[in-house]
């Protein structure tokens, strides 16, 4: 993606207040570490209230702060607006940055993110392709996965007993069953941009470079059939305000089924306000998901600090009972160095619905970044308007 | 003086022109093809954006003349209380709040529905979702409505009161009062009101993002999206000229009907 030299003044005000917001704390304390998070509040709450306290306990002149962005990309899009900002200043004001896995490309290619994890002893416990290649771009290095983050469909089994397993049969279901569908196109949240980016996956014959590249100016003359079929799939659907939006009718009963984020409908679970008789499943082809990414900005004040602070979220101890226990998400690093710190029943819970093999072999990762572009403007032109 | 100055500058001016330059600059230097994309792809949300501007108004303007004509004329004195204290409740309540309440309210499956099945007015297999352009209609005139009422009722009561109890003792009814005597000295109060409550209505992202499912929705909500998916301020700032040019011509409107009033003064 192109960087843009024109960038609204406001915005630029808004992160630079954000990081003065920052720099406040740190009149009070030792030394304080900065933790930007993009992502929901709880990503700010899991910082401050596991992270922080065991980070403060082996440091203990360390105050850690946790500071949310906001959510989906856009949370990502004002860290990278904050670092651009200060990128002609000495130190910048972030000494971890938790991005997505797009963004996390981008700051690499531009020279804002600082390159930590030949030296960082856990590392070597986070082998997948995230941990080298972010949409095309080579992050290796750069980056360690806090969590994985996956998108599925949900479906309510009283009202769907045999839910369609792929996204073939899902097609040939909703010209049965109008409307009983739901997702929340691409401009309410990722889910529905990931639902229709596996949509191109499985009817384009491209899925493997939609999502390595390399870039071709012919592919989206390519797209045509898959498309045109989308258009008509929407005829049946219901469109939803946003991710949540989606799994409020699921509750209210409006539709039967639709794309979630798995991380986002567990912790909706959890927390009593999603039906517990849900259930999820990974359609073949299979369907996107992306990590959240540590990072430490390029000039970080305290960057030590901060590759150690990394180092304790991607422990297996803390992956285990932070990532799995407290919020049943998927662990950023590899599943089998987190096995033996969870329970049995822990395990189970997590791949109760989804299996590993299942989540292996059908969780894709997102297009490179032309192609993400293209995707959503041919969706713009042809199946929206 | 120079620091109020400054601070206009700084905070409006500069913006504004950055912003505008961004509509207008490529990778090529000068050129409109972000303001040709913009309205390639996004014109039917400017339209929306304008109908559903305007739909609101026209309820806002009803029910503000009717809630402010009834404080200002109405003869039963504990209603008159009670109105005045209900009716500025949605002032305090944040758009992003009425937006939730919308979308609970206003769903297939939401409490409106469900109190007009329950109450037999409805029949479950008729209930529909207002979750479109009439929830966004309905939202914004509920959230704007206390704002004008409040800015009308204050022009009403400066209104001499000898004037409607003249034609009310000549035979006039309260309605004839309100639209031929009260209300006439209160109309530019009236369109300050509404052009402040356009202003506002264009410039919520919080509402659309939450009611409305895909296109076409309000401008702010694709100028989030080019931004968010695209880190596109070109043309985000394209779309927000059309916000600029709508705005231009109210603000020009509210400017000569302040002026208007100065010189009656």
């Amino acid at each position: 993606m192109k960087a843009h030299t024109w960038k609204p003044s406001a915005m630029k005000a808004l992160v630079l207040g954000l990081g003065f917001a920052a720099g406040i704390h740190q009149a009070g304390a030792a030394t304080t570490l900065n933790v930007f998070t993009a992502g929901d509040d709880n990503m700010v709450a899991y910082v401050n209230d596991f992270l922080a306290p065991r980070f403060e306990a082996m440091h203990p002149d360390v105050t850690v702060r946790a500071l949310g962005t906001g959510t989906g990309d856009a949370g990502s899009q004002a860290i990278y607006e904050t670092l651009s900002a200060q990128r002609n200043q000495q130190n910048w004001g972030i000494d971890v940055a938790v991005v997505h896995q797009r963004m996390a490309g981008q700051m690499v290619e531009e020279g804002l993110l600082r390159r930590y994890t030949d030296d960082l002893d856990t590392a070597a416990l986070a082998t997948g392709e995230n941990t080298r290649n972010a949409l095309g771009v080579n992050v290796e290095g750069y980056v360690m996965p806090m969590f994985q983050s996956q998108i599925a469909l949900a479906y309510n089994p009283a009202l769907l007993a045999e839910p369609p397993q792929s996204y073939a049969e899902l097609a040939k279901w909703v010209e049965e069953h109008p409307k009983a569908f739901g997702y929340n196109g691409i401009t309410g949240g990722m889910a529905g941009v990931g639902f229709v980016f596996g949509w191109m996956y499985a009817f384009t014959d491209m899925a493997d470079t939609l999502q390595n590249g390399p870039w071709d100016d012919e592919a989206p003359a390519r797209w045509n059939d898959a498309l045109e079929g989308l258009r008509a799939f929407n005829d049946n659907v219901t469109l939803t305000p946003g991710n949540a939006g989606t799994m409020d009718a699921m509750n209210r009963g409006e539709i039967s089924m639709g794309p979630v984020w798995m991380d986002m409908y567990y912790t909706w679970k959890a927390d009593g306000r999603l039906n517990p008789d849900f259930r999820l499943l990974l359609p073949e082809p299979g369907m996107p998901g992306q990590p959240m990414y540590y990072t430490i900005p390029e000039r970080a004040e305290h960057a030590e600090l901060a590759a150690a602070f990394i180092s304790l979220a991607t422990s297996p101890e803390v992956q285990a009972a932070g990532i799995v226990g407290e919020f049943n998400w998927f662990p950023g690093i590899d599943a089998e160095h987190v096995r033996g710190e969870l329970s049995d029943a822990q395990w189970e819970t997590l791949y109760a619905d989804v299996d590993p093999e299942t989540l292996a072999t059908r969780g894709f990762s997102m297009p490179q970044t032309d192609y993400f572009r293209a995707i959503l403007e041919a969706y713009e032109a042809q199946v929206s308007r | 003086m120079f620091p109020a100055m400054t601070a206009v500058v700084l905070l409006y001016a500069l913006p504004l022109v950055r912003s505008l330059a961004s509509a207008f600059h490529g990778d090529d230097g000068l050129t409109v093809a972000h303001v040709v994309r913009a309205f390639t792809l996004y014109g039917r949300d400017v339209a929306f954006s304008i109908g559903v501007s305007l739909g609101a108004l026209v309820l806002i303007a009803i029910a503000s003349i009717a809630i402010a004509g009834y404080l200002t004329l109405g003869a039963t004195r504990w209603a008159v209380r009670v109105l005045r204290w209900l009716y500025r409740w949605p002032l305090f309540i944040p758009f992003v709040v009425a937006g939730q309440l919308s979308r609970s309210f206003l769903s297939t499956n939401g409490m409106m529905n469900t109190v007009l099945i329950e109450t037999g007015l409805l029949s479950a297999q008729s209930a529909q979702s207002f979750l479109d352009w009439r929830g966004l209609i309905l939202t914004f005139a509920w959230k704007q409505i206390p704002f004008v009422t409040l800015l009308l009722a204050g022009a009403m009561a400066a209104v001499e009161p000898s004037h409607s109890e003249a034609a009310r003792n000549l035979g006039a009814g309260r309605l004839r009062a309100l639209f031929h005597i009260v209300l006439p000295q209160a109309a530019p109060t009236l369109w300050v009101g509404l052009i402040l409550s356009l202003v506002a209505m264009l410039s919520v992202l919080s509402v659309p993002m939450m009611l409305i499912a895909g296109n076409p929705t309000m401008m702010t909500s694709m100028m989030a999206h080019r931004i968010t998916y695209y880190g596109d301020y070109g043309v985000a700032n394209a779309l927000g000229l059309f916000s600029y040019a709508l705005t231009a011509v109210t603000a020009w409107v509210y400017l000569r009907l302040t002026l208007a009033r100065e010189t009656q003064r």
